[in-house]
């Protein structure tokens, strides 16, 4: 048995719900890039934009208690702003000639390009959140679906800088497997230290008990900002990076199948634990993914199309009725060793 | 002598002589008056009772005190500043505190962390936080409790872990909505006890609102009387027991 006694052990004791999740989605990468199978690599890719975009929801959502129907909102905030920066030099003005000039003559590397779209949904969020975070319960959560209509309705309409109802081609597909990995751990870390912080804590104990909280000193409307700034930060550089995976954007991609999808997983993994949002996006997107092969026919045998959504549907529904906190039951990951004696009992002395 | 209230209460040596107000206040609630120009002036290590019978309006009064109610008519001051335009968290942070009496802890927490959130949202580090929770903690004899979750406590437990978290950061004023309630003779002596160290303990003054007479008998030194809203009665407990006008509130209702 190993007990965490030294500092390095108590850090690694601290951290290991993130080593854990890190390590394991470091090992699918490796090996599905070891396979050198390009169709399993976009379904990993897929994947992992996605875990970026389900734990920036549970940033919010988890912590906040307040269910998001908007954050797809900000994923189609981001992608756009980063199209902008990097689509197409030479078709641009094609696309979207409403762009300012420095735009349509400038490019940017796409991992500044990515983060300034994230900076533009997190401005957009504050903007936003200012209103809807005044509001609480189901109130809230409509409000965030009012607010995901109202975007991706202008931006259907905005066709000068969107392309409108077509699609914007020949974004630079630089979104590989590890690219993919690096944003997944650098947002699901942000996520796992924002709700370790205070910050966290406070927005936790609103959830919780909003009275309460207010009693204990908690601005509960700060609090539900700043999650949902961050939370929208993270969301648009997923679309950035759901730009550079697909190398094509259409606004009708982000709507409700991909709010329906991502809450789903969730849902599915643990809507309160960080392990669950990573859980539910590799449950999901396997599930996904072999209902698709299916549908497209193995060895004469065919599924009707349309099979994945009811798949998932189903199962979110199974979710809910049989284990409504998830496959990890709202919890994290856990520390497998012997408790830690000594720091215990220091911690006892020392009050 | 007059106080800078925004200085909060955890600058060191926070000043004795502040006092916690209610002017003229008044709660309306469509046509129901709930609290009809109550005065009381609250000092810093005095515990005052608030009682009268069910409906009276005590809980309201506490709400107008703590910003969860704003009063259709009069104010509330800490020292030299009106506190009842400000929301609940800021006056939290200038020292005034409350319990609930259903407890409301973050039942998905752990117990200290429940202490913890009101530490680090008064200005405390995570790690502080967690010290002065222990501390708390150990004063309220539940140190041993720190790491269960709050929601499966029994409800005396429940109440303590309350008032150990409406004194995180010394508080300059509590305010304890009915903390012995439902409770044994024997865990009563405990809460009286606890209630008679705070303003020991932590220089604070106490408003307890409590129904079992005993536990105000018992430890407070001014009490004040409502019935339907409006002050009937104010003095010692002895006074205040031997009072016609309280015997009658109280026979008359029950």
């Amino acid at each position: 048995m190993i007990e965490a006694n030294t500092p390095l052990l108590r850090k690694v004791r601290y951290f290991w719900p993130l080593i854990v999740l890190c390590l394991g989605l470091l090992i699918i990468v490796a090996i599905v890039d070891s396979t050198g199978d390009i169709i399993l690599a976009q379904t990993l890719v897929e994947g992992l934009v996605r875990i970026v975009i389900v734990v920036a929801i549970y940033m919010f959502v988890g912590n906040s208690g307040i269910i998001s129907f908007g954050h797809i909102g900000f994923v189609l905030i981001g992608a756009y702003a980063t199209a902008w920066q990097t689509c197409c030099p030479y078709t641009r003005e094609m696309f979207m000639p409403g762009l300012p000039t420095y735009l349509l003559n400038n490019s940017h590397h796409f991992v500044l390009a990515i983060f300034l779209g994230g900076v533009l949904a997190a401005v957009v969020a504050l903007i936003a959140g200012f209103a809807i975070m005044r509001l609480t319960g189901i109130a809230a959560s409509i409000g965030t679906f009012a607010f995901m209509m109202v975007f991706y309705s202008a931006y259907l309409r905005w066709s000068t800088w969107t392309s409108g109802a077509s699609s914007v081609i020949g974004l630079p597909t630089t979104t590989t497997p590890w690219v993919g990995y690096a944003y997944a751990v650098v947002t699901i870390t942000a996520a796992f230290l924002f709700t370790r912080s205070k910050w966290g804590l406070a927005l936790r104990s609103s959830r919780d008990d909003e009275v309460a909280a207010k009693a204990s000193g908690v601005n509960v409307f700060g609090q539900r900002l700043l999650a949902f700034v961050i939370s929208a930060f993270f969301c648009g550089m997923a679309g950035g990076l759901f730009g550079h995976f697909l190398g094509m954007l259409t606004v009708d991609s982000f709507y409700l199948g991909m709010t329906f999808i991502t809450l789903s997983m969730l849902v599915v993994g643990g809507m309160q634990s960080l392990a669950g949002a990573v859980i539910g996006v590799v449950v999901i997107s396997v599930v996904i993914d072999v209902l698709r092969r299916l549908e497209t026919g193995i060895g004469g045998f065919s599924i009707p199309s349309s099979s994945a959504e009811v798949g998932v549907g189903l199962i979110l529904l199974l979710i809910l009725i049989l284990r409504s906190s998830g496959i990890t039951g709202n919890a994290e990951i856990y520390w497998p060793f012997k408790r830690d004696v000594s720091s215990e009992g220091a911690l006892r002395r020392q009050s | 002598m007059t106080v800078d209230a925004s200085q909060g209460t955890n600058a060191p040596g926070a000043d004795n002589g502040m006092v916690l107000e209610a002017r003229d206040v008044t709660v309306r609630f469509e046509g129901l008056t709930a609290v009809d120009s109550v005065n009381e002036t609250l000092h810093r290590r005095e515990i005052l009772g608030l009682i009268g019978p069910n409906g009276a309006g005590k809980t309201t009064l506490v709400n107008a005190m703590t910003g969860f109610q704003r009063p259709t008519a009069g104010h509330v001051r800490l020292g030299s500043r009106v506190i009842s335009s400000l929301t609940p968290h800021w006056i939290r942070r200038h020292g005034v505190a409350r319990t609930f009496q259903a407890g409301r802890l973050f039942r998905d927490m752990p117990v200290s962390e429940n202490i913890e959130v009101a530490a680090v949202s008064l200005g405390m580090s995570r790690k502080k936080a967690h010290a002065h929770a222990m501390e708390l903690l150990e004063w309220i004899g539940l140190a041993d409790r720190a790491a269960l979750p709050a929601g499966i406590l029994p409800y005396t437990d429940e109440r303590r872990v309350g008032i150990a978290r409406a004194l995180a950061q010394k508080p300059q004023f509590v305010l304890l909505d009915e903390p012995a309630a439902g409770m044994s003779d024997l865990e009563c002596d405990d809460i009286m006890h606890v209630v008679r160290e705070i303003p020991k303990q932590f220089g604070c003054g106490v408003l307890l609102i409590e129904h079992n007479m005993r536990v105000i008998m018992g430890v407070c030194e001014r009490i004040h009387v409502l019935d339907s809203g409006k002050t009937i009665s104010r003095g010692t407990p002895a006074e205040v027991q031997k009072d016609p006008v309280v015997i009658k509130a109280y026979l008359g209702h029950e």
